[in-house]
């Protein structure tokens, strides 16, 4: 009989577990925490935050990072606005056209930065911080500082329209998880990330065309965070060049507390699910608890470097920078 | 002529090619009170630079900078008033402490310099947020004249930020060049493993280099804060992007052990005139962001040494 207390399952589970037993303690300080109505509030605020999430998931299953999910999801956001106007404002009028239109231009921009990536062989985490700078930058020049209003009453059902209490944006946020996990069990280009994140070495000499992988999943990631974009504008109504703000800190902090190594190769989409539940149970379960929410940043802050060094192989790395 | 030898001299012949074609453009431009007033405006900037060259030298990074500035901003106009001069040690002792911490997290738990500069950054805001009450604050303007009034006025032409600029100058320069600890630094950021292999203690200098950089990040702060007589939790956002372009422009690579302190001045002295030309040529502040995006590309993909990188993640 397998053991079950090995140190394998703990760390598997280990995320699981702090997740059931914040809501026990958030329960316990406040019962009101535990209903329907809070539970579809934690999930309205963790969709777009999950997209965001799942994205950077495969880029840090390979190894790397992404930094520029907040310049991507103020582009994509705003231009997605200004393109279902351009359309004729409302989802029937032909404005649905956008939606695909914005998906191929995240795509197109995770697709740069991958090319600036493995072509120009910069580290990603600062060609990717570079390229999000150069996409808020690029949203401001468009909206001019500007908020820009979008309210169609049928896009907006997304956040309105509630089944079983819950809006359709989980469940298209639902689906959307459905799918990275299919590209990331079912494809081929699922296995090569990890291919790539255990051992790029090893994978460049089995045959993998690593370069290609790279640039494939950050196209992909800069897909999910259109996605992302998608629904954060649903949620609001509007787009500026600050809605993308925070991403990026919650975002890598839900992915690593999820139990998705930084080193790459270990870890996925449901490991990310359960990261960006713990954190926006903790955002939520604080200020239901009242706990003051300029806490918030310091917490997840804490969260991350607990979660890295837990994560951390001590004997296995020499050195990191 | 060898490329790889005109290499260290690229960021002054930038810098000089750039004063000339915006002095050309605009004649103007070269008289010697506006290079000044130029020049005294990017200070805070530049202390920032300086710290950040610190953690880049050996290959790391602060991500922190920006919001260890935000929070002595904030720090600085709550605590001036019962402190008074002693605000400014508190400040730089509270930047020191943070970057202790960075650089601990980074050597000692082996968390990744960019996410624990992130995070101590999350921590940074939070109590910024905490202290401020998520306002802008003002500090007393009388006070404010009487304890810290020297850091901002002229003497003749010259902008006093000037003198504080060119004194940490030359107080990192005397590190870099003239004591243990720089040569050291220059060790670990040549080869981090054959600095261990030799007998350094690693950490404890990358330890050391972080808090600098903390340290400085908190002159910023507050210097940044003397100039607009008050603080706020978002107040200095728009830093970080330009200072590590300074960094890197200036000649110190993303993988460390080249460049310096000095090249941080040339390459904060080239931000300054990008900035200026970009005003003159008439491009929106609201585009610069997106200019000073391409041009960290630009300037990480022309330094970077790529012998050292045997897989770039």
């Amino acid at each position: 009989m397998p053991r079950i207390l090995t140190r394998e399952n703990a760390i598997r589970w280990a995320p699981f577990m702090v997740l059931l037993a914040l809501i026990v303690l958030f329960t316990a300080i406040n019962p009101s925490f535990l209903s329907q109505r809070n539970f579809a509030r934690i999930a309205i605020a963790a969709a777009p935050a999950l997209m965001v999430a799942v994205g950077v998931t495969f880029i840090i299953v390979m190894g790397s990072i992404d930094l520029s999910m907040e310049g991507v999801v103020s582009l994509t956001a705003v231009l997605f606005c200004f393109l279902m106007l351009a359309l004729g404002g409302t989802l029937a009028s032909g404005g649905w056209i956008a939606i695909p239109v914005i998906l191929v231009v995240g795509a197109a921009i995770g697709l740069v930065n991958g090319f600036i990536h493995v072509k120009l062989k910069i580290p990603s985490f600062m060609a990717s911080l570079a390229l999000g700078f150069v996409g808020t930058g690029a949203a401001i020049l468009l909206t001019g500082g500007d908020i820009v209003k979008f309210n169609d009453p049928t896009f907006r059902a997304l956040l309105t329209w509630r089944i079983l209490g819950f809006p359709l944006m989980v469940y298209v946020a639902g689906l959307c998880l459905v799918l990275a996990w299919f590209i990331q069990a079912q494809t081929r280009l699922g296995r090569y990330f990890y291919a790539v994140g255990g051992g790029e070495e090893l994978a460049h000499a089995s045959g993998v065309r690593v370069q290609h992988v790279r640039m494939a999943g950050f196209s992909l990631a800069g897909f999910f965070y259109a996605i992302a974009a998608i629904l954060q504008v649903a949620k609001l109504g509007q787009a500026e060049s600050v809605t993308g703000s925070n991403f990026m800190f919650m975002s890598i902090t839900s992915v690593v507390v999820g139990g998705v190594a930084l080193w790459g190769g270990i870890g996925g989409v449901w490991n990310t699910l359960v990261g960006v539940l713990i954190v926006a149970v903790i955002n939520n379960g604080m200020v239901v608890i009242g706990l003051p929410d300029f806490l918030q940043a310091a917490v997840l802050g804490l969260l991350v470097i607990i979660a890295v060094i837990l994560s951390t192989d001590r004997r296995a790395v020499a050195f990191v920078k | 002529m060898d490329i790889q030898r005109l290499k260290p001299h690229f960021p002054w012949i930038t810098l000089l090619v750039l004063v000339t074609i915006v002095g050309i453009a605009d004649p103007s431009f070269l008289k010697p009170a506006n290079l000044l007033s130029l020049a005294g405006d990017i200070v805070p900037l530049f202390i920032m630079a300086l710290g950040l060259t610190f953690a880049i030298y050996i290959g790391g990074i602060d991500l922190s900078a920006q919001s260890m500035a935000n929070m002595i901003t904030v720090v600085a106009s709550v605590c001036l008033a019962p402190l008074g001069i002693w605000v400014a040690a508190l400040c730089i002792l509270a930047g020191f402490t943070l970057g202790t911490l960075s650089g601990y997290l980074t050597t000692r738990m082996y968390v990744p310099s960019f996410i624990s500069t992130l995070a101590v950054g999350g921590i940074c805001f939070s109590v910024a947020q905490w202290l401020s009450g998520n306002r802008a604050l003002n500090m007393d303007a009388t006070q404010r004249n009487e304890t810290f009034g020297w850091m901002i006025g002229r003497t003749g032409i010259v902008p006093h930020e000037l003198f504080i600029a060119i004194g940490l100058l030359a107080i990192c320069l005397l590190i870099e060049r003239r004591t243990v600890l720089g040569r050291a630094l220059k060790a670990v950021g040549a080869g981090e493993l054959a600095a261990a292999a030799s007998g350094l203690n690693v950490a404890r200098y990358k330890i050391l280099a972080f808090a600098i950089s903390g340290g400085l990040a908190a002159v910023a702060g507050l210097l940044f804060s003397v100039k607009l007589s008050g603080g706020a939790p978002t107040i200095a956002n728009g830093f970080l992007l330009p200072a590590i372009v300074a960094v890197l422009v200036g000649g110190t690579p993303l993988t460390g052990g080249v460049g310096g302190v000095l090249n941080t001045a040339i390459g904060t002295l080239i931000v300054a005139v990008i900035r200026a030309s970009m005003l003159y040529f008439g491009i929106a502040a609201t585009q610069q962001q997106m200019v000073f995006g391409l041009v960290l590309i630009a300037a990480i993909a022309l330094t970077i040494d790529r012998s050292k990188l045997r897989t770039v993640k």
